[in-house]
Order: structure tokens, then sequence, then C-alpha cells
């Protein structure tokens, strides 16, 4: 970017735009918010939308517990269907996989001691021990209650926070945007426990296939090399299908899977007996809640966050000394602190345009594929829906705790169906879906390559979800870049504008080299001691 | 997702690292493979991006100029990482191979059928063809009772074929000669 302009002086850059802060009254604002959740609420309590919801969650149950299908791929496969919907029906749909995949995923870990998604390792240390000791009824009925629990505050936040930030969001300009989605990944590549450098590829990557086919802005043809097929691009719904899908079942049916799981009903009584225990832990519940809102916001949050609320349990619970063994709290921090950042990741996609989590991601390429853009204008100019959005949120979470409380023996009964019944029916559905995107035969091809990817990726540690978000984001995070330059006449350091984007900037640099300062410093102090 | 350990992993606070989480560093001849294939991908597109043009054009950075520095991180990240893998692959050996033994066979298993399946909904379109894969994986790599994989495998299409073409109007692959065979059906 070096020599690319004259001008160099940070002065002449237009300061960030002030119109949005000063022209909104302070006082109602807690007023506005009430209004507009009643309102939220009236559009999620209508019979169609009830039904929708309901049908998502049955839907993303199935999905969560099954093997090779998760949220992110379940609503990948299922947007084409949402074409046929209004948008908020179709986002009601789609949000309702994500809840009913995350309470799918508790029933797989408690009952199979298979976690269907990373952050659901952290149930398994006490969850299958709880069930296989005989408990798996109560097993379950606390899981189900921490999800429902970790819910609500995340909804909590969501509707006092969202319209805040989504305000504060107005103020955004390209710079700003490209701040934040550097933020997000430097974010997401420390949070993922995984090498920084293989994040970073993944991350490349997801941008590099984002910008295959004609450029938006000047209508060239790039990287496709001369052939028709690439000239329609990667569309980021086959990439999540085949990844995440394909490239599960390559692992799983490499490692021979074995569903020996714990026979559970559900009975009136580990209902009563798990409300009892989880008042009895209320603390660890609202630790284990808070945690997961709080690592939730940032993308890739919610597997640090089970795990760290397990820590926390572990070191600090009633029953510490069963840990391992079955301890309830156990149970109830990480599946409180799993869910909590689920719903969380909602605030970061509906205020910025910025998904939390790959399921989030593929949620937010559906809205933009029916024309809504997530983001802090999306607040202004679609409040029904945005509002609609989140009052569904509400009632599906307790529509979801109703039906998994009522019908989780059934969802746990699909696991046991035979796997070689099970697996060509999961690729026939997922070839289905990689087809429906855009009606185009090509993308079952590109399904089944990116299973191979996946597969690679997932064996040699290069992390996945942030390459899904460069896919989804990179058309956004390019063409914000693009013009902020623009904006700075090729000065890199428009980046760092003040008052916006110089702390968020400060923040993801912090962020990235905090790990490999606190090893720079492990490694001093050990160096030290040894001189000692 | 499965993982083959259930133990709690090692937490370090301070980086979200889970030790146990960090299996990539021992499949080292494979992980410097991927490593430089990544890199060949990277130049590719950095020949793309320079044809395009990376630096400043009339309105602003040319249509190169994101997937240039893209491409140049990749490059860039993947000479550390295959640098790194050399290095204690010189150092330690080539410790675990990348498919477990016999891992192979059963991941062909999967895959070939299912690119069976694509290619022929090239020519009889996806739910006939369909019909066939459930049928030959539930019957012949499952060694399921025909009983069950005969019916299972009719049943499953049919019922995606009313939800999707009929319901829903989504068109699913029809094939060279699909359209023609599923015309003969009499809804």
């Amino acid at each position: 970017m070096v020599g690319m302009s004259p001008h160099r002086n940070l002065k002449q850059f237009p300061p960030a735009p002030v119109w949005a802060s000063s022209a909104e009254p302070k006082g109602g604002a807690t007023l506005d918010i009430f209004a507009n959740w009643i309102m939220g609420l009236s559009v999620a309590i209508q019979p169609y939308n009830i039904m929708i919801a309901a049908v998502g969650i049955v839907l993303g149950i199935i999905v969560g517990v099954l093997p090779g299908l998760g949220g992110a791929n379940g609503c990948a496969i299922l947007i084409p269907i949402t074409f046929t919907m209004n948008p908020t029906s179709a986002i009601i749909l789609l949000a309702c996989i994500y809840w009913g995949a995350l309470y799918g995923g508790g029933i797989c870990s408690i009952l199979f001691n298979i976690p269907g998604e990373p952050w659901a390792v952290a149930v398994t240390f006490d969850g299958y021990p709880m069930a296989k000791s005989g408990r798996a009824g109560k097993a379950l009925v606390l899981s189900f209650l921490s999800h429902g629990f970790g819910a609500i505050i995340g909804v909590i936040l969501l509707t006092f926070f969202a319209p805040i930030i989504a305000e504060f969001a107005l103020r955004f300009g390209p710079p700003e945007t490209a701040a934040v989605m550097v933020l997000t990944f430097s974010a997401m590549t420390r949070l993922g426990g995984k090498s920084a450098l293989k994040s970073l590829v993944a991350i490349f990557l997801g941008f590099i296939l984002a910008a295959v086919g004609m450029d938006i802005v000047s209508g060239k043809l790039r990287m496709t090399y001369g052939t028709v097929p690439l000239m329609g691009g990667f569309h980021f719904i086959v990439a999540v299908i085949g990844l995440f899908g394909l490239g599960e079942i390559f692992l799983t049916v490499e490692e021979g899977l074995k569903m020996e799981g714990v026979k559970a009903t559900v009975r009136l009584k580990d209902i009563v007996e798990g409300l009892k225990e989880l008042f009895h832990h209320r603390r660890i519940l609202m630790l284990g809640s808070l945690i997961g809102c709080w690592l939730g916001i940032q993308p890739g949050g919610a597997t640090p966050a089970s795990f760290m609320a397990y820590g926390f349990a572990k070191s600090s619970a009633l029953d510490k000394d069963q840990f391992g063994k079955g301890a309830s709290s156990g149970v109830i921090a990480p599946e409180a602190a799993g869910h909590g950042a689920g719903t969380s990741a909602t605030l970061p996609m509906i205020t910025l345009g910025i998904p939390g989590s790959p399921t989030m991601a593929v949620i937010m390429g559906g809205l933009m594929i029916m024309g809504l853009q997530p983001g802090p204008m999306l607040f202004k100019e679609n409040p029904s829906f945005v509002w609609g959005f989140i009052g569904s949120i509400w009632v599906a979470n307790f529509l979801g705790l109703i039906l998994v409380l009522a019908f989780a023996p059934a969802f746990a009964a699909i696991l046991r169906i035979k796997f070689s019944i099970l697996m060509p029916v999961i690729i026939y559905v997922c070839a289905i879906g990689a087809f429906a995107v855009n009606n185009r035969m090509i993308d079952i091809y590109y399904m089944i390559i990116f299973g191979v990817i996946g597969y690679l990726f997932k064996k040699l540690d290069y992390p996945i979800a942030p390459m899904v978000l460069a896919l989804v984001l990179g058309n956004m995070a390019e063409s914000a870049v693009r013009q902020a330059l623009i904006m700075g006449r090729g000065n890199p350091l428009i980046f760092f504008r003040p008052p916006i984007a110089l702390p968020l900037m400060l923040l993801a640099l912090f962020l990235f080299f905090l790990p490999s300062f606190s090893k720079w410093k492990a490694k001093l102090s050990a160096k030290k001691k040894a001189g000692i | 997702m499965k993982l083959p350990y259930r133990e709690a992993p090692t937490f370090r606070a301070e980086s979200f690292k889970f030790e146990s989480v960090r299996k990539g560093g021992k499949m080292r001849r494979a992980d410097i493979y991927v490593g430089l294939f990544l890199m060949a991908v990277g130049l590719l597109v950095l020949g793309d991006a320079i044809r395009l043009g990376f630096g400043w054009g009339m309105s602003g950075p040319e249509a190169g100029f994101f997937p240039f520095y893209m491409a140049l991180g990749i490059v860039i990240c993947t000479f550390f990482i295959v640098r790194r893998g050399i290095k204690i692959l010189k150092k330690e050996g080539a410790g675990k191979s990348l498919i477990r033994a016999g891992g192979l066979t059963q991941i062909l298993w999967v895959l070939l059928p299912a690119a069976g399946m694509v290619l022929l909904t090239e020519l009889i379109g996806l739910h006939l063809a369909t019909v066939l894969y459930l049928a030959f994986y539930m019957g012949v790599v499952g060694k399921e009772n025909w009983g069950k994989a005969i019916p299972l495998s009719i049943l499953i299409p049919f019922v995606v074929y009313i939800v999707f073409d009929k319901v829903f109007l989504i068109p699913l692959p029809e094939g060279l000669w699909g359209g023609n065979i599923m015309a003969l059906m009499p809804f």
C-alpha cells in the first residue's frame, strides 16, 4: 500500500459523521425499547409464526442430534425453502433451527457422549457419567433448563443492548466497519485455540473464495482462469454444507462410529427435581450464563465460554468433589454458557452485521439473499422485522424448552437408527441443499470437494469457522477496505481514524498479540527462576 | 463432532488453548503437503491478482488489490507452517499418518458411491439416482436387509420429491433423461 498516494496527512481525512448521535431524544429510550419489544412479541406469537417456530425447533433438534448435520448445515440446507416465505417468518425458521440444534447438542453429548458441536465437549465430562449412572432423565432436564436460563439471560441482553449498539453503529463509516472486521477475525483467531498461522490461512482463503467471480466494483472477472463454472463464484452455503456436513461424515466413518447410547425417559419427577437442583446451584447457573453471554458476543466465543464456565464450576461449585462422576453443576455451567453464547451471538449479527458463529453466518447470509443487510440501518428501515425476530427468540426458546422436555427420548431415538441408513440420507439431503441454492449442478461437485477440504482441515487443525465467516463477509469486508482507502486517498492510516476505528484496531491488535505476549512473559519468568 | 478424547483437557485461561485439541502437529508429512498445496493456491491467486492490477487505479484500489494481499498472506503464513513442519519432521520423525489404518477404505466407501450418485444425477436426475444410491448403500455397503432397504430407498426420495418439486416448487436436477422418466409418473 506504500506509495499509493501523495497525501499522508491524517488531518485531511473527513471526520466520522456525528449526525446520528445528537438527534435522538435521550429520555424515552427505555420506553421505546419496551414498546418495540411488545410489538416484536406480538409478531412472534402470530399463529403462523408459532407454527414455523415449532417446525424450526423440531428440525433443529433433529439436525443437532444427527452426526454430520448441525445448526449451520441445517440452516444452509433449508435456506432455499425460506425463499417462499416472508422475511420475518424466514428468519424465525432459521433461528429456530439454531436454537433447536443447541438443545439437540445437549441430548447428543449427555446420552451418547458425542458432542454435536465443539462447545458441547465440556458437557460430556459430567453429563455422560451422570446419564450412565442411571440419572439420564435428570441430566437431560438439568441440561434443558440450563439452556433455557442461558437463553433468557442472552435474550434480555439482546433486547436491551441491541438498539443501543445499533444506534452507536450508525456512526460507522467504511474504516470503522473494516476495523470491526479486523477485531472480529483477530478475536476468532485467538479464541479458537488453534495455531494462529493456520487460522490466518483459513481466513485469507475464505476471503479469496468470496472474491472468485465478478468484481462488484470494476466488473472484472477475478480468479476464474478462463473457466465458465468459476465465473459464478463459490456460494457460502455450498461451502458450509461440504465443510461441516461431508467433512464431518468422513471423520466419523474413519473413526468407526459406535452409537452406544443411554436410554432415557423424562418424568415429571425429574423436572421437579431438576428445578430444585437448579435453584440449589443458582450461583453456577448465573455465572455460566453470564460467561456465555459475555464471550458469545465475540465470534467463536461459545467453545471457550463453555470450557471456562466448566472450569469455574469445577473450582467453586458446591459439589466439586463430584466432578467427572456426574456433578450437576458440571452439566449446568457449560450448558448455560453454550446456549447463552449462542443467543448473544445474535447481538453482533443484527446490530453490526458481524455473525458470531458459523450458524449465525449462515443465517445472516440467508438474510442477505432476501435483500436484508443486517446492521444498524436494519433497525431504522425494518423495525418490525428486527423486533419480530427478537420477539421470536423469546417465544422460541420457551417453546423449545417445552418441546425438548416432552420429547427428548423420541429425539434420542433418532440416533439409534443404524448409521448405514442415516448416512446416505444425510448425504442426499446435503446434495439437495447444495443444489437448491442456485439450481446449479456444479455446486454438488463443489460440495464434495469442500467435504474433502473440510476433512483435511479438521485433521490438520485448520479452523473451519473463520473460513466460513470470511466467505460470508468477503464482499462486505472488501468493499469496506476499498471505500476506506478511497476516503483516505490511499493512506492506510485511515483504518486508525479516531474516535471509533482507533480503539477498535488497538483492541484487535491487543487481542491478537496477547497470547504471544503472555507466552513470552512466561518464558521470561521461567528463565528468571532458572537463573535464581 | 467426535473428538478422540474424553477427559477434561488442560485449560489455560489466558490463551484459551486446549492442548488436547491441538493434534495437527502430529501428522507432519500431511501437514507439510497441505501447507505446500495451499501455498500453491496462494501463488496462483497472486498471479491473477497481479494480472488484474493490485495498485491504485482510476477509481481507488484496483480489482486485484484485495485478493493480492490475501494471497500474499497465505503464501507467507504457509511458508512458516511448512518451515516449522520440516523442522519438527527432521527432529522427531514423521509422527502419525493422516488417516488411521483401514480408515481410507471406509472413507472411500462413502466417497465413491456419493460421487457415483452425482454422476448418475447428470443422466437420470437426482430422485432416480438417489433410489439407486440409497438401495446400493443400505443393501450392499451397510448389509441391510433388502426387505427394509428397498422400500426405504424408494420412500425417502419420493417424500423429498413431493415436498420440493410439488409443495415448495423447488425443481431438483432432472439430468439428461430424468425429466422424461418422471413424466411417466401419475402425479
